[in-house]
């Protein structure tokens, strides 16, 4: 279960404050939906969830399963299971895909007290994984997110995420850059993953993805706090009559 | 008026010992005669210094402080397990070996096979019948004629490959020339290779400088290639300078490039004391390409120079230049690279990259693109950056799982892995991969 108890945060370089007091509780099993207008800090809670040092908590807390997670660096958070899939993925020149998921996934394992990979263990699921993604080897085989269209990033994105078996996954704006066969292809990705043992937190600005990955939840972020929160009907209300309720608050 | 010069203790040295070692060094009459030409024009010139814009970051004068004993033949005892050892990643490189130890060559250590179209003598044998050459130089060739380093070399070179690929072969095999330093003892190598690449030939050469465990920690190397790639021919030409140690490395590539050739010329350095790459490329045919690109990763107090100097004499030249080197502690990179577009040559294209990466706050990168058009029809251009590990980047990586220290090593090899991308050979840029992959994972242990 995640808990953010009375958050507060600020951009480390400037000491603006961007999170002013979120409290937020998403139980393993369930998928929340963050959603918000631009600026409202939905991002920054992402990457404050998976442990960007730029960013400074001020006040408050952030637990999952029980545990705080303030102190821990961003690679021992990928270790407890947190995935934060980024809303712009970035791009490693010279760096092989299937050598940085490998390292990626072969250092969680150690870590999680699991045997790593070999090489054939690894291809093999990669290969199932990225096939119902529609990631083909060739691709794999390029540097990181390097010529990649939007689509194929995110799609690159999620498969990161299947292959590090988190327990706790967040989907920064997922939906931005994609177009609709592109959103179906993510969005089952991500509904392949939802299970009993993860809870999901999903950002989006726009209601069109929630048609697809169906949240059990749905919250307004505006102004660094949550103003409502409701079912997943709440986001077609929000679709028809926008956020300016949330923004002149 | 004249003005005496005055000589430094090593430029001093370096005149007296030729005239000691001259009589045992190989050639004929003419040879001996275009050898102290050579040392004379050296005199002349004395060690480059900073005042010779071209020496401005590498003051051979300053840094030079003993001119080592000359090394002439070689009888150590070296077996070929001791030459593989020394060739570290290169040994998994499929290839025909010329095995030079402490610049002398050994047959019994070498492996070249018998192919028709291709012969390979050693330089010292070749002396014996003449002055070698490849051809073509004289009239515009981009080398300057009174270089004291080329001159050096062309005074004292002792041995080396000449390797003449007929019109139309294709080498199937790349040629490994292998420099191994070995010896307690610090001496003074030169060396020179001349490749001679017929019409629409193929071959692709590496050069190895590798030293053997006990080597000597200090040392002196002069070498220089001359390559004449013949027109519609392909060179690929590499160089592995992995030779450890408080080593003066001073290498000169000339080459010239017929009609629709093209050349690739790489270097790649590491661990070594003073580098000192410079490159000489000459357009002498139209439509010929050449890309001169390398990778270097520095640390302790190292400084590698990489100078480059691309004549485009002719029309419809390509040339590309990608220069990556990384500096940790308080290494120094230097990048120069001059490419001059001669009036006639029209619809040049021509782009220079150089990179920097510094993993701490007291290195140096200097870099000098210098681009010299007197045509109006070109598409030129040059870059340079400097640039910390980027934040972002590493936050990715760890974000995914990934220690910070081998998220640091993959970045780095991220860097690193565009120039030698530009290797075509899977073999040669696997070797020169786990090169690099050697110096982070020394570096890790090091910080751990």
């Amino acid at each position: 279960m995640l808990e953010i108890k009375n958050l507060h945060a600020r951009i480390e370089e400037d000491k603006k404050e961007i999170l002013k007091g979120i409290n937020l509780t998403i139980p393993t099993g369930e998928v929340h939906a963050i959603m918000g207008p631009n600026g409202s800090g939905k991002s920054t809670l992402a990457y404050i969830l998976a442990g960007r040092d730029d960013y400074e908590v001020t006040e408050g807390d952030i637990l999952w399963n029980g545990e705080s997670i303030l102190e821990m660096n961003p690679e021992e958070r990928a270790i407890a299971g947190v995935f934060l899939a980024f809303q712009y993925p970035m791009e490693i020149p010279g760096v092989a895909g299937l050598t940085f998921l490998r390292t990626a996934v072969n250092a969680v394992r150690k870590k999680r007290g699991k045997e790593e990979f070999t090489t054939p263990e690894f291809l093999k699921v990669v290969k199932g994984r990225a096939a119902s993604l529609k990631i083909n080897m060739e691709m794999l085989k390029r540097p990181v997110n390097v010529g990649f269209s939007g689509g194929e990033k995110k799609r690159s994105e999620i498969l990161q995420m299947a292959m590090l078996e988190p327990t706790l996954c967040v989907l920064d704006e997922t939906d931005s850059g994609l177009d609709i066969d592109a959103l179906r292809i993510v969005a089952d990705g991500v509904n392949a993953l939802r299970g009993p043992d993860r809870a999901m937190c999903v950002i989006t600005h726009y209601q069109r993805l929630l048609e697809y990955i169906v949240p059990d939840k749905v919250h307004v972020l505006a102004h660094g706090k949550i103003q409502k929160t409701g079912g997943k009907e709440l986001a077609h209300e929000l679709e028809k009559s926008g956020y300016a309720e949330f923004e002149a608050a | 008026m004249t003005v005496a010069k005055i000589k430094t203790k090593v430029e001093q040295e370096l005149a007296d010992q030729f005239a000691h070692v001259s009589g045992k060094l190989p050639g004929d009459a003419s040879v001996k005669g275009a050898r102290q030409a050579a040392i004379d024009t050296f005199d002349a010139q004395g060690l480059p210094h900073r005042h010779i814009e071209e020496w401005k970051y590498t003051d051979l004068r300053a840094i030079v402080k003993e001119a080592l004993p000359l090394n002439v033949g070689d009888a150590s005892a070296i077996t070929i397990a001791d030459v593989i050892v020394a060739l570290g990643p290169l040994q998994t490189i499929d290839a025909q070996r010329v095995v030079l130890v402490n610049g002398a060559y050994r047959k019994e250590l070498s492996s070249t096979e018998a192919q028709s179209g291709v012969t390979i003598t050693p330089l010292s044998e070749a002396l014996a019948r003449g002055p070698v050459t490849a051809k073509g130089f004289g009239a515009g060739e981009a080398a300057p004629a009174d270089d004291a380093v080329l001159a050096l070399n062309a005074a004292y070179m002792t041995d080396g490959a000449v390797v003449e690929v007929a019109t139309g072969t294709e080498v199937e095999r790349p040629i490994i020339i292998a420099h191994v330093r070995a010896g307690g003892e610090a001496g003074f190598t030169a060396a020179r290779h001349v490749l001679r690449v017929g019409a629409n030939a193929t071959v692709t050469v590496v050069e190895a400088f590798v030293s053997l465990p006990g080597a000597a920690v200090a040392g002196q190397m002069n070498t220089a290639s001359e390559v004449d790639v013949g027109d519609g021919a392909h060179v690929d030409h590499i160089k592995v300078a992995v030779d450890t140690g408080a080593v003066t490395h001073l290498a000169s590539w000339i080459g010239r490039l017929g009609k629709d050739s093209a050349y690739h010329g790489y270097h790649h350095t590491q661990g070594v004391g003073l580098a000192r790459n410079q490159m000489f490329v000459t357009f002498d045919g139209e439509g010929a390409e050449v890309d001169l690109s390398g990778s270097y990763l520095g640390r302790g107090k190292e400084h590698v120079d990489n100078t480059l100097v691309v004549d485009h004499a002719v029309p419809h030249g390509t040339s590309r230049e990608l220069f990556k080197c990384v500096l940790d502690d308080n290494a120094r990179g230097i990048f120069q690279g001059k490419v001059i577009v001669q009036q006639i040559a029209q619809k040049t294209d021509g782009k220079q990259m150089a990179q920097a990466l510094m993993l701490s706050p007291d290195t140096e990168f200097d870099s000098k693109p210098e681009l010299e058009i007197y045509a109006d029809d070109v598409l030129c251009g040059h870059g340079s950056t400097v640039a910390e590990l980027d934040e972002g980047l590493m936050f990715y990586c760890r974000a995914r799982g990934i220690p910070e220290d081998q998220a640091r090593s993959l970045l780095v090899q991220s860097f690193i892995g565009e120039a030698i991308e530009v290797v075509e050979h899977e073999q040669v840029r696997g070797a020169i991969t786990a090169y690099a992959e050697q110096w982070l994972e020394e570096r890790a242990a090091r910080s751990s």
